[in-house]
Formats: structure tokens, sequence, C-alpha cells
């Protein structure tokens, strides 16, 4: 069965980008898109995708509050969230994984980084990588 | 024949939604992709696209000074330059840079098409926000907004906004004067110019005179405040 993917980031052009490195991959389907935190609250709820890629800094609700509300509205175990964003601070990425999240990496590596965090979290494993310090994998 | 673009984004990802966007116009050709300004101009040189699209805030050289620079080796370079922000100065050094095209890079799903639409029918692309500028600048002037550049920085000539770029991004000398091919000692002489040119005393000074004049762009990390009463 697919991994189903929700896409979430203000900008329609990142998530063109993100969608064509997705796709590529036989075994995972990118079910929707959203482009604000209250979109993605409502996309999970209606599409009930496997992983949410979500970006931190977006309208109307960031991406750290729509991952703890994910977090909190979830009854199963099985929704992972994946943050994608251009902030490459280990603050950043601490407070995303305090938020829920199961993978941070940053935007500017996506293109890198990308399917690598999505196979780890698709099995529930942890991905971090920032650029600033060596890549990390556990 | 096609329409060949360069496209000149340092993120990989946004390059391949660019890309995507693009090549689903029929008769349209990505011929190239650059990761900062540097590489885009020497690749223009080489493949001579008909359109060639601009970040502007990329590493070595930003998208600003790489439409300088390709405009002043060939005057026909049609460039569309990306931004994150369409504030009354970046407008100005865009169009004072020669871009006939401007978008927002939050509307690029939406607009790029149109831009390079209307570049390739010879007609210029601007955002709603350019085009009241210009209009305001007609209207108030009695001319089309003005070519001059803000107050601070026709006193830098092209090589020294490049070194004050690579200064700025946290290069030594040495580092600069290896990616300009110059001596360390000709990147010295630069390097003291910009600071007495610009009355400036420091490296922190310079990185603030650069990210002012959009020589270096940086976002900050701060998120908008969305409390959770939000949403029910």
């Amino acid at each position: 069965m697919a991994v189903r993917i929700l896409l979430v980031d203000d900008h329609p052009i990142v998530r063109q980008g993100l969608r064509t490195l997705l796709e590529g991959r036989s075994g995972w389907e990118v079910v929707g898109e959203a482009s604000d935190g209250i979109e993605a609250l409502d996309k999970v709820e209606a599409l009930r995708p496997d992983i949410v890629v979500l970006d931190v800094t977006m309208p109307r609700m960031n991406g750290l509050e729509a991952c703890r509300l994910i977090q909190k509205r979830q009854t199963g175990a099985s929704l992972e969230v994946l943050f994608v964003t251009q902030h490459d601070s280990p603050q950043m990425m601490r407070e995303a994984l305090d938020a829920g999240a199961r993978g941070y990496v940053v935007k500017s590596n996506a293109a890198r980084d990308l399917l690598e965090a999505v196979e780890a979290v698709s099995q529930h494993r942890v991905f971090t990588a920032l650029t600033r310090i060596p890549h990390a994998s556990c | 024949m096609k329409l060949r673009i360069l496209l000149a984004d340092d993120h990989e990802i946004v390059r391949r939604g660019l890309c995507s966007l693009l090549q689903k116009h029929e008769g349209w050709e990505v011929c190239g992709e650059a990761s900062d300004g540097r590489v885009a101009v020497e690749m223009a040189k080489q493949l001579k696209p008909d359109v060639v699209i601009v970040d502007i805030g990329m590493p070595y050289l930003n998208g600003l000074d790489a439409t300088r620079q390709l405009l002043q080796h060939d005057p026909h370079f049609k460039v569309i330059v990306l931004t994150i922000t369409d504030s009354d100065q970046v407008i100005r050094e865009a169009l004072d840079a020669g871009a006939r095209g401007f978008v927002l890079k939050s509307d690029a799903a939406r607009d790029l098409v149109a831009a390079v639409e209307a570049l390739q029918s010879k007609r210029m692309f601007f955002t709603p926000r350019v085009n009241d500028l210009v209009l305001a600048g007609f209207l108030e002037k009695g001319h089309a907004v003005s070519r001059s550049a803000p107050p601070d920085l026709p006193t830098l000539t092209a090589r020294e906004r490049e070194v004050t770029q690579l200064l700025a991004e946290g290069k030594s000398s040495k580092e600069v004067a290896v990616l300009l091919n110059l001596s360390t000692k000709t990147v010295e002489t630069h390097r003291s110019n910009i600071m007495r040119k610009l009355s400036l005393h420091s490296i922190r000074d310079l990185v603030v005179y650069a990210i002012k004049n959009n020589i270096i762009q940086i976002q900050m990390p701060q998120l908008r405040d969305t409390p959770e009463t939000t949403v029910a």
C-alpha cells in the first residue's frame, strides 16, 4: 500500500518542487497540498495521510502549532510529521521535535535529504539533518 | 524553435518547481540551471538563453548584480527577477539593473508563465505594485521611475559590490581572491576602498550595509503568532 503524503507550504512553487521530487518514487503518493497550518489540519482530517511534510513559517498558523494540533488530535499512532524548512538551527529543530515531529530537513538541502527522510519517517524512525552540523540519521 | 530558459536559484527544490512549471509549456525548454549568480552569468554567456530567470537572494553574486553583469556583457539578455519582497528599493534596483520582468516568488506559480510569455512577445512583466510605483514616479516627476539607484549605491563599482557580497557572506580576503581570480592584495585594496567610501569601520558594519542594500538577503527566523484558539 502506498505511503500517502500531504504537502504543506505557503509557496506553491515549493510544493511543486517537493511534489516533483516525491512523485518520482514508486510506493509514495502525494494525496494533497495545503498552504498554511489551518488548511493542513483540515486536509489531515479529510485525507488521512501517513506523512505530513510541513513548513515552519506560514501565514494564519505556523507549522509548529499545526504539528502540535495534529499530534493532539490524532487517535492512531501512524501519522508522522516531517518538517522541511529554511530554519537551519538546532534550536528550531529541537522545537519541531518537541512539537511531535519525527523528521527535520533544511529546505536548501531538501533535494538531497528529503527522500531519505521520508523513507525513515515512513518507518517511524527519526531523521534530522541540518547543514551546519554533520548529517545525522537514526 | 524552442524558447530556451536559464534558471538561477540557490534552492534546488525551488528550481525543480520552476522547471516543472515551465516545461509544461509547449515550446519552452529549461536549457540550464544555476545555483548562484556567478554560475548563472557564466552559463548565460555560454548557453545564450532567450530568457534568464534569476532569484535575487543568491550566494556569491546576488541576482541584481548578476543581471547587471549579464546586461553589461550583452544588452539583449532578457532577465526576469524573482524576489521574496517587492519593497520600493528592490523594485527600483531591479529596474535599474535592467530586469524586464519582476515576479514575487510567492506568486511564481501564477505569474511566471505570464512573465515569460510577455518577454517572448517583447513586452515587460511587472507586479501591480511595480506598475503603481512606475506610474507614481511618472506622475510625480513627469517621467518614469528614477533610474538612479538609492543614494549610497552608486559609490561602489560592480567589482566592489561583488567583493562586498563575498565579505558580507563571511569569506576572508584570501577566499575572495580565489573566487574572483584576483590577488589577495587587490582584494585588500578593494576592501579598504569600500570601507572608506561607505564610512564603515568593521565587517559588522559591512554586513549591515549589505543587508540594507539588498546585496545579501536574510530571512529572520520569526514565527507568526498563531494561538491555538484560532482554530476550533
